[in-house]
């Protein structure tokens, strides 16, 4: 009796603890104020961008008197199949945002609304006018908006201006002046070996970004055919796969391995040891959010009094050779997008929501937001705010991203269902045509365009 | 009480008792293995109702293991890794286990050691192999150079150890560059070998339960050890050699989360890590082919039958049951 006694009184105690632990810890439950329409927004930031997200919720719902947006993180990893089931399940959320190559395999399958069937025809219009053509390439299916691009994710080339000045070198105006560089300051392994650092290589990922700087498209959308195997693919594949004939492809893979995005690696252009002012690469091609590293990077060497190199930003360079007619501010562009999946309860505060964030009726709130999280604007507008001009006199670096986002030659991976294997299949070709540079290239790009092209009939008949 | 209605009443209560578990094996595998069954002849893309295509999915498949392609690559992919690390875990399991198995200072600790990395997530070992196996920096890379091994390119090269490819290479081999044999695949092979601390334990309680009188005869009748191992214990393991030899098969094919964070969910460097589990993954979630995917979910079933059976009908040869005194 009394064991029975004392066990109960051991799962009352635990039962006690657990719910003061609950209470401590738990995060309050938001309540939906009277009056208002809730708005459910699934997102994945975490991180410092949680914060930002956060803030910009909170803005929203202090400004409303209709709706209220109630953030929910969900982890990013397969949230298709997390989408898929709530809509099918009849509980979607009123918003969602997304960062996959996914738009228009969820347009066809109508998982997701076009935001003409929310928004009004006058705001389409504006939309058309005012925002970047690379973020309405991101937002539209057949010419129809069915997301809302909120944040652009633009490649330059990083470059270590210190070492390339010691060296009497000015950065890449043209793919010439890339390869010359390189030619100089590393010409083969054993000088990039001895000195610990190559000065640019290239990356199989990056055929997406190179393919449309040499000029080409990966898709015809008037015939519906990808173009994977066109001349100017080609020449972009047989470009790099030159740079592992130079090098050596193993040597080059060995190298690269050091690269992975793990916890702790730092950004490959920055020094790692104290006193030394090169990286890894001099020069690398990476996205705006390097910027930060290269702030953070400053300001500690500057701290603790050590010498600290400059570096810069430039567009990537384009060929001037014959016969190739290369892009100028040029590049693969992706980012974020909002969109409103079928069944959504209330669709219009989502609507309110977004044009809240992307700054369409007033640029300076989102103008705060880009500044906090060193996000690209998808309109001028916002640019021009002085919220923002102020955040790029802070980070000068940054500006390069925000011009090249303006530019008509910013191409997104093609917009179609089975996007995802498309993009999947081009990096593991150029990774093929790399690790070969032997061999040519039109053959292992021809086995690719069969292969996507194959993918996108299946998916068109879906 | 009539004894038929005792009868009934203990037939209801063992039904009763049984139906928690009845009703979770009838939702949670017969549904979707029938389910799955139906997709596979069906296109279906999760949000839309199947719809009926006939073989279609199952020519796709014989079309892409002719090509080497897709399902292909991942299937050879799937048989390489298979194929070597399943009879190198079994090898080394049972060697470990006979050099734990003998009495030495310290074997708790070496028993330990050896278990430990089983029981680390795998999410956290394939990290920490990230780095152990960087080609610049790692340590394994550091280990074999104490040996005159060079440098391996490990999880950035698509070409394995044994592979008509590295023929090529060694056939063309005539500069003094170091010579790279070791890719993705064999990293992971190298991985698993790690994690075989479970094997091990099973393989050390079986020997612990072999009788000590046959060692003794075997002792008068001038067995040196290594007779010994041949002709003792492996015969009397061999009921366990074939328990580890069917799970690590069945293991190894279902291989998921090692190459999804080791490949960052792509299978790269060059497809070299799709092996059919992510393939299938990748087809169902990413592609959204879930009627594809169930078909190559069916195929996998059916030649995990195949394999198994086989390894039961040989298992007479070479599999030696102790009869009961």
């Amino acid at each position: 009796m009394i064991r029975i006694r004392n066990g109960l009184l051991l799962i009352g105690f635990a039962c006690l603890i657990s719910g003061v632990l609950f209470g401590l810890f738990s995060k309050q439950h938001v309540t939906l104020p009277t009056g208002r329409q809730e708005v459910v927004f699934w997102h994945f930031w975490g991180g410092r961008d949680r914060s930002v997200v956060d803030h910009v919720v909170q803005q929203f719902n202090d400004s409303q008197n209709q709706f209220f947006v109630r953030a929910v993180a969900m982890p990013g990893n397969n949230l298709q199949a997390k989408l898929f089931l709530a809509v099918t399940g009849g509980d979607p959320p009123d918003l969602v945002n997304q960062d996959d190559p996914i738009l228009a395999d969820w347009a066809q399958r109508g998982v997701i609304q076009p935001i003409e069937t929310i928004a009004k025809s006058e705001e389409i219009a504006k939309l058309d006018r005012w925002m970047f053509q690379p973020a309405q390439r991101l937002s539209k299916v057949n010419n129809r908006y069915y997301a809302i691009c909120n944040g652009l994710d633009i490649r330059a080339l990083y470059y270590n201006k210190t070492l390339l000045e010691q060296e009497g070198l000015q950065p890449p105006r043209t793919l010439q002046d890339l390869d010359q560089i390189a030619a100089k300051l590393t010409p083969d392994a054993a000088t990039a070996r001895a000195m610990g650092l190559y000065a640019y290589l290239p990356d199989s990922r990056r055929l997406w970004a190179w393919g449309y700087v040499f000029g080409g498209q990966f898709y015809d959308a008037t015939k519906g055919l990808a173009q994977v195997d066109s001349g100017p693919i080609q020449q972009a594949t047989r470009w790099m796969a030159d740079y592992g004939l130079r090098y050596g492809p193993d040597n080059l893979a060995a190298f690269r391995q050091a690269d992975q995005s793990l916890p702790g690696k730092p950004f490959p252009l920055l020094p790692i040891q104290p006193e030394s002012m090169v990286g890894r690469y001099g020069l690398i091609m990476d996205g705006q959010w390097r910027t930060r590293d290269i702030v953070e990077f400053t300001s500690k060497r500057r701290e603790r009094g050590l010498p600290c190199p400059e570096f810069g930003v430039c567009p990537l360079p384009s060929p001037t050779v014959p016969m190739v007619q290369g892009r100028s501010q040029a590049g693969w562009v992706n980012g974020n997008f909002f969109v409103v999946p079928a069944g959504a309860n209330c669709p219009e505060g989502a609507w309110e929501f977004m044009q809240f964030w992307i700054g369409l009726n007033q640029p300076k709130w989102a103008a705060q937001t880009c500044a906090a999280g060193g996000w690209i604007p998808v309109s001028q507008q916002v640019v021009e705010t002085e919220t923002f001009q102020r955040f790029l006199i802070q980070n000068p670096l940054f500006a390069t991203f925000v011009e090249l986002a303006n530019s008509p030659n910013q191409f997104p991976t093609p917009v179609v269902p089975g996007a995802a294997m498309f993009k999947r299949t081009v990096e593991a070709a150029a990774y093929e045509a790399m690790s070969h540079p032997e061999e040519s290239v039109t053959p292992i790009l021809k086995q690719a365009n069969q292969r996507i092209q194959l993918r996108l009939e299946r998916a068109r008949s879906q | 009480m009539p004894k038929n209605s005792n009868h009934h009443s203990e037939a209801r209560a063992g039904w009763l008792f049984s139906m928690p578990w009845i009703l979770g094996f009838l939702a949670l595998f017969v549904w979707p293995f029938t389910a799955s069954v139906w997709w596979s002849f069906c296109q279906y893309d999760l949000i839309n109702s199947p719809e009926w295509v006939g073989w279609e999915n199952y020519s796709r498949l014989t079309r892409e293991a002719r090509e080497q392609q897709g399902f292909g690559q991942a299937l050879t992919n799937t048989l390489y890794y298979s194929l070597l690390s399943v009879p190198l875990s079994v090898v080394m399991g049972i060697l470990l286990a006979v050099l734990l198995s003998a009495r030495l200072r310290g074997q708790a600790i070496y028993r330990t050691l050896i278990f430990l990395p089983s029981v680390i997530p795998v999410v956290a070992a394939s990290v920490l192999w990230l780095w152990l196996l960087d080609p610049q920096s790692g340590l394994v890379n550091y280990l074999l150079s104490w040996i005159g091994i060079p440098p391996q390119n490990w999880l950035n090269q698509a070409r394995s150890a044994f592979s008509l490819e590295t023929i090529g290479v060694l056939q063309n081999y005539t500069t003094g560059e170091p010579l790279k044999l070791l890719g993705s695949k064999d990293a992971l092979i190298l991985m698993t070998l790690w994690g075989v601390g479970n094997f091990v334990v099973i393989y050390l309680a079986a020997i612990s339960d072999i009788p000590k009188s046959l060692y003794e005869a075997a002792e008068i009748d001038g067995a040196s050890p290594g007779r010994k191992l041949l002709h003792v214990t492996l015969p009397m393991l061999s009921p366990v050699i074939f328990f580890n030899l069917v799970m690590g098969l069945i293991r190894s094919v279902q291989t998921f989360t090692s190459v999804y964070v080791l490949s960052e969910g792509t299978g790269a460097p060059g497809g070299s890590l799709r092996l059919i589990s992510l393939e299938l993954f990748l087809s169902a979630f990413s592609d959204l082919e879930m009627g594809y995917a169930s078909a190559m979910a069916l195929l996998l079933f059916i030649g995990l039958t195949l394999a198994t059976t086989i390894l039961f009908r040989t298992s007479r040869y070479w599999v030696h049951y102790r009869m009961a005194a």
